[in-house]
């Protein structure tokens, strides 16, 4: 792939309860702040391509066309526009078929704003139009959930590597300490593993929510918006935007089996493991070359699944680096500098580029005091659609 | 005369596919064999056999749920991943007293289950 292509303008929403407002002016507030980042909102009429990733307006909002509705909204038309849907892959599928857009020769701007607003419904119902996502006969008719699927994941891993229920809870506090310092974040408490582990209060703060896994093994429900403007970095459009471009030096994707039950080893992951592979072939780096990653972590098991898939753990020993504190900002690896999916919160759909915005944040050196990691000069993101079933590697790079 | 058999129909059963060309098997159903690459056609079935999924399978993995759904008037669910004798797997729901223990082995049984708005489901119950 010949094309040099950079993210030029970042823009994204505090995450938490947006169920007032409607969808479209969500994702559209993102969008701006995109705009106005990468120089100004005229910039909008030098968009030759808008995508808009979003999983489940049709269900939780009764609304569809929302890629047509954000155009109107931005005075954007006669710009082409799609929506993106691909679970909670949605928005780094966004953001991979705009480069493709622009490697293709047929786009050289491109705007990817994602969004979801899910607290329109009760957790119920949410957790219920989220498991829409599972196969419809063999999973989710047998009232299986997403938390479902991790709690047996998690006790699957518990068994065969000795991960215990509070290595769990170490993870939740790193990704909470990042997320306190995160202007975004949905949830901007930091825990203390006493709160949630080791005091004698700690079943009743940090209860199950299906077993092995407790509240604080999980992200929240979370509306809220992401986007990124793509520029072709050899054309003469990006002469327009003053911001020295993030280069996507790797963006790769890849599938694994709908059913969970039907993977030769439940554990395995090879949709991330597939996607981290070619991403870090098309960057032309490695694991060790990595500086920050945002992995996809809806359950905090997923944190420590994708961070061996990738690379940066052998397999059943991610809990051991989280235990010396590796992953912490400061550490060898620092994963979820915003607080990932656990704190910084979980609209579905935006999920994808709002990882990629936090990336270019720090690649710019623009994250808040005490959550900057020094000198970054790679960052790679996860994002992980259906039960590991779609994923979305991106990996960026500060030139 | 009497006929029973038409009794036997009403019992809930979910089915697993074999394709009558290489014998792989399949739950749940596929279109096409990765076996032979033989495509299979769901309203004739022709050179496919579907057969019951049921009875002895190992636990592979469990949880108890807390959170459920709309629709699930209870206080929580146990739900399993089980493999069956010749390979298959599937996912639904236990019924036991007390915590599972992984790797013991269960029944599967197929209920019909209505909590959610629409005609009833079948539903696997490992026991």
């Amino acid at each position: 792939m010949s094309a040099r292509i950079g993210i030029v303008g970042i823009g994204h929403c505090r995450f938490g309860n947006s169920s007032e407002y409607d969808l479209v002016d969500v994702i559209a507030y993102s969008a701006n702040d995109a705009f106005r980042d990468a120089g100004g909102l005229h910039l909008r009429k030098e968009v030759d391509q808008v995508l808009v990733g979003n999983m489940a307006a049709g269900m939780f909002n009764h609304q569809t066309s929302v890629a047509s509705a954000l155009i109107s909204r931005m005075d954007m038309e006669p710009c082409p526009a799609e929506l993106v849907e691909n679970g909670p892959a949605s928005g780094a599928s966004a953001i991979r078929l705009g480069y493709m857009a622009i490697a293709s020769g047929m786009a050289d701007v491109v705007l990817v704003a994602a969004g979801e607003v899910m607290r329109v419904v009760s957790g119920w119902e949410a957790t219920n139009i989220v498991a829409t996502m599972a196969h419809t006969e063999a999973e989710y008719n047998m009232g299986l959930t997403l938390p479902g699927f991790a709690g047996m994941f998690t006790r699957l891993y518990m068994e065969k590597y000795g991960m215990t229920e509070r290595d769990l809870a170490l993870v939740a506090v790193k990704d909470h300490d990042n997320g306190a310092k995160n202007i975004y974040s949905h949830v901007q408490l930091p825990v203390t593993i006493e709160a949630i582990a080791d005091g004698e209060n700690a079943n009743v703060v940090n209860n199950y929510v299906a077993e092995p896994l407790r509240m604080y093994s999980t992200c929240p429900i979370s509306d809220g918006s992401a986007a990124v403007i793509l520029v072709n970095m050899d054309s003469p459009k990006a002469k327009l935007f003053p911001k020295k471009p993030i280069r996507i030096a790797g963006i790769a994707s890849a599938t694994d089996t709908h059913c969970v039950h039907n993977r030769k080893d439940p554990l395995v992951l090879d949709a991330v493991r597939i996607s981290a592979e070619k991403a870090y072939k098309m960057a032309g780096v490695g694991p060790k070359d990595i500086s920050l990653a945002e992995l996809h972590d809806a359950f905090v098991i997923f944190e420590l699944l994708n961070s061996e898939e990738v690379g940066f753990f052998e397999r059943g020993k991610s809990f051991l680096g989280v235990r010396n504190r590796e992953t912490e900002i400061g550490g060898r690896i620092p994963i979820n500098t915003s607080g990932g999916l656990k704190a910084k919160g979980h609209p579905v759909g935006a999920t994808g580029v709002s990882q990629v915005v936090e990336l270019v944040r720090q690649l710019r050196g623009e994250a808040e005091e005490g959550r900057q990691v020094k000198d970054p000069k790679y960052g790679m993101a996860v994002n992980f659609g259906g039960f590991g079933n779609n994923v979305v590697t991106t990996i960026l790079a500060k030139d | 005369m009497i006929d029973f058999s038409v009794y036997g129909e009403q019992t809930p059963h979910i089915s697993g596919y074999k394709c009558l060309k290489c014998g792989t098997i399949f739950y749940p159903a596929p279109m096409v064999c990765k076996g032979c690459d033989a495509h299979r056609d769901p309203v004739t079935g022709k050179h496919w056999e579907q057969f019951d999924l049921e009875g002895p399978c190992k636990l592979l993995t469990w949880t108890r749920v807390w959170n459920l759904p709309e629709g699930f008037n209870r206080k929580f669910l146990m739900f399993g991943m089980v493999e069956f004798p010749n390979g298959l797997r599937a996912s639904g729901r236990i019924e036991c007293v007390g915590d599972p223990v992984i790797g013991a082995t269960m029944e599967a049984s197929v209920i019909e289950a209505d909590e959610r708005p629409g005609a009833p489901v079948k539903v696997f119950q490992f026991s």
